[in-house]
């Protein structure tokens, strides 16, 4: 089973179970972490779904690109090098134990 | 259920029949305990009146909207009673050229001018005019200290919220009361249900209001600034292939209603349900931390946009009914948003409730409301300040709450309150 561990603003992290090929969006929302608010249900149309991943997601998948890069400067939590749209990243068995980490903010 | 494929072919005893015989969309009064009494058993029917097929729970609205694949969105602001042939050649003698852009149109359209527009309508955009927010609304309050009684709407609701899309567009000089008549009419063309007569009248001012959006642009071309219009103009920079003019002009032309008109009619609803509850008032006053969920929790409880529009563009099956391609869909909002599958006791007004943020009222998927934190951001700063300035204000006993009459947009037309309890 994949694992992925949240760190929320406050401090405290949660371990929920994730079904690859989910987006981190959806393991987020089904899973009740809070501060993910994904308003436009990961249809690229809000921004509102913003997460820092760690370093090893971000070396294998490389930064996001396109439509996903371009709303990422206006999330409501500054951009940062780790930053990522939720609804765009889909679980894969390797991300097993990764660390996501919620912004302080969505909206 | 192909038994009841076929509108109009259904035993007059069941209860999707039943749904669609008593379903009266222009008529606000009783709409929420319409739906409550038909959401448990009947998720979807068709609705003779207008000829479309209702969805009424939360969880197939949002499959719904979610899916531009299988529905397209072109229908959101096509007049539900046709126009006759006379305002629509009238429209074209005064070179009305309004193009769908936005909440009306399909990808890849959609995604090449959503991807534009939002990199000015956006959360962090918005954030930087809560000061100029807070000043405006205190000027409508000064206006209204020392008096005893007021109509909220006339006296703060309806300006304001105008004077926000100003902002945005850079205007300086002009009357709001004329771009609220400019959007009333509009919304009663393409949502209400106008005579022949009241068309022919409005149709003069929707072109006007449409010559009114292009100076405006023109104007920009010139002397640009720091707004919206300079923006997209900034934008396209003469390329016809990222935005055309005539778009830039419909972008405006859009935002000149799409911005206040539905903040108006939240506002409206937001302090009618506080007003009727003293006691979710007075938690606001002593905890104003209670705020945002209370924008929220008005926004679920009554919907300033009642009910959304897609056409199936394939073949679809909604919570088990078959819907032919090229059928038309009314997504009820309002019903998604007291659907108790999703919200504990749905039909109770909580300015502490736990989740009121899974409402639809912005709608969701590609055409997710690019304004919504601009609207929230507008009913937080109007009730803090209106919280923190009247905290005994009550609301005037008798008064018969008027509804606006059209199939999407709902809001009181009124609201007396008294300032001092
Ligand atoms: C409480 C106030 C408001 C409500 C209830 C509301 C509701 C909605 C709804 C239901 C939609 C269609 C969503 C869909 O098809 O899924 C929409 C779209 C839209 N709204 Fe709002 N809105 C509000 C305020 C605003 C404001 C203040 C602005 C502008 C500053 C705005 C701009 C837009 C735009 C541009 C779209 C089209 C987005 C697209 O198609 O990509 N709205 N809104
Ligand atoms: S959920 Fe809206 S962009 Fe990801």
């Amino acid at each position: 089973m994949t694992t992925l561990h949240f760190v929320l603003p406050d401090g405290s992290s949660r371990d929920v179970p994730a079904t690859p090929g989910h987006s981190l969006m959806e393991t987020a929302i089904s899973n009740g972490v809070p501060g993910i608010v994904a308003e436009c249900a990961g249809s690229l149309a809000c921004a509102t779904c913003h997460v820092f991943v760690d370093e090893a997601i971000a070396s294998r998948l490389g930064g996001p690109e396109g439509a996903e890069d371009e709303m990422l400067d206006f999330a409501a939590v500054e951009r940062r090098p780790l930053s990522r749209l939720g609804c765009q990243v889909k679980i894969e068995d390797w991300m097993d134990g990764a660390t996501i980490t919620v912004p302080e903010t969505q909206v | 259920m192909s038994d009841f494929s076929v509108p109009g072919g259904q035993p007059a005893a069941c209860p999707f029949h039943a749904a669609g015989a008593n379903h009266e969309p222009f008529r606000h009064e009783g709409m929420y305990e319409f739906f409550a009494s038909v959401r448990d058993d009947v998720p979807v029917f068709y609705s003779p009146q207008i000829g479309y097929w209702v969805v009424t729970r939360r969880e197939d609205v949002l499959a719904t909207l979610r899916d531009h694949e299988s529905f397209s969105a072109e229908i959101a602001t096509q007049p539900i009673t046709p126009w006759p042939q006379k305002v629509l050649d009238y429209l074209k003698e005064r070179n009305f050229t309004n193009e769908a852009v936005q909440v009306a149109c399909d990808p890849p359209r959609h995604t090449r001018i959503r991807m534009i527009a939002s990199r000015f309508l956006n959360v962090r955009r918005f954030s930087f005019y809560e000061d100029a927010l807070r000043k405006l609304v205190r000027v409508y309050i000064d206006r209204i200290t020392g008096l005893d009684e007021v109509d909220l709407v006339d006296a703060i609701f309806y300006e304001f919220p105008a004077q926000v899309v100003f902002l945005l567009l850079g205007e300086t000089d002009f009357d709001p009361r004329k771009i609220k008549k400019w959007g009333d009419l509009r919304l009663n063309m393409v949502w209400g249900k106008p005579s022949e007569s009241e068309l022919e009248l409005a149709v003069h001012d929707l072109a006007d209001f449409w010559d009114y959006a292009c100076e405006l642009v023109e104007a920009r071309k010139v002397a640009p600034g720091d707004d919206y219009p300079s923006f997209l103009l900034a934008r396209r920079d003469g390329d016809d292939a990222v935005l055309t003019e005539n778009e830039i002009k419909s972008l405006v032309f859009g935002l000149l209603i799409a911005g206040h008109e539905t903040t108006t009619n939240a506002a409206g609803n937001l302090f009618l349900e506080l007003m009727k509850r003293p006691e979710e008032w007075a938690k606001i006053v002593r905890r104003p931390e209670l705020v945002a969920n209370a924008v929220e929790e008005g926004l679920r409880y009554a919907s300033s946009v009642v009910a959304w529009r897609r056409t199936a563009k394939v073949d679809v099956t909604i919570a088990g009914q078959d819907i032919p391609k090229g059928d038309r869909i009314l997504v009820a909002l309002a019903s998604a948003n007291h659907d108790g599958a999703c919200f504990d006791d749905p039909e109770t007004f909580d300015v502490e409730r736990r989740n009121p943020r899974e409402h639809l009222a912005f709608g969701s998927g590609i055409h997710t409301c690019l304004g919504a934190p601009l609207a929230r951001l507008e009913l937080k700063v109007l009730l803090e300040e209106l919280s923190a300035r009247f905290p005994d204000m009550a609301l005037m006993p008798g008064q018969e709450i008027d509804w606006t009459k059209t199939i999407s947009f709902r809001g009181p037309s009124q609201l007396r309150v008294r300032l001092r309890g």
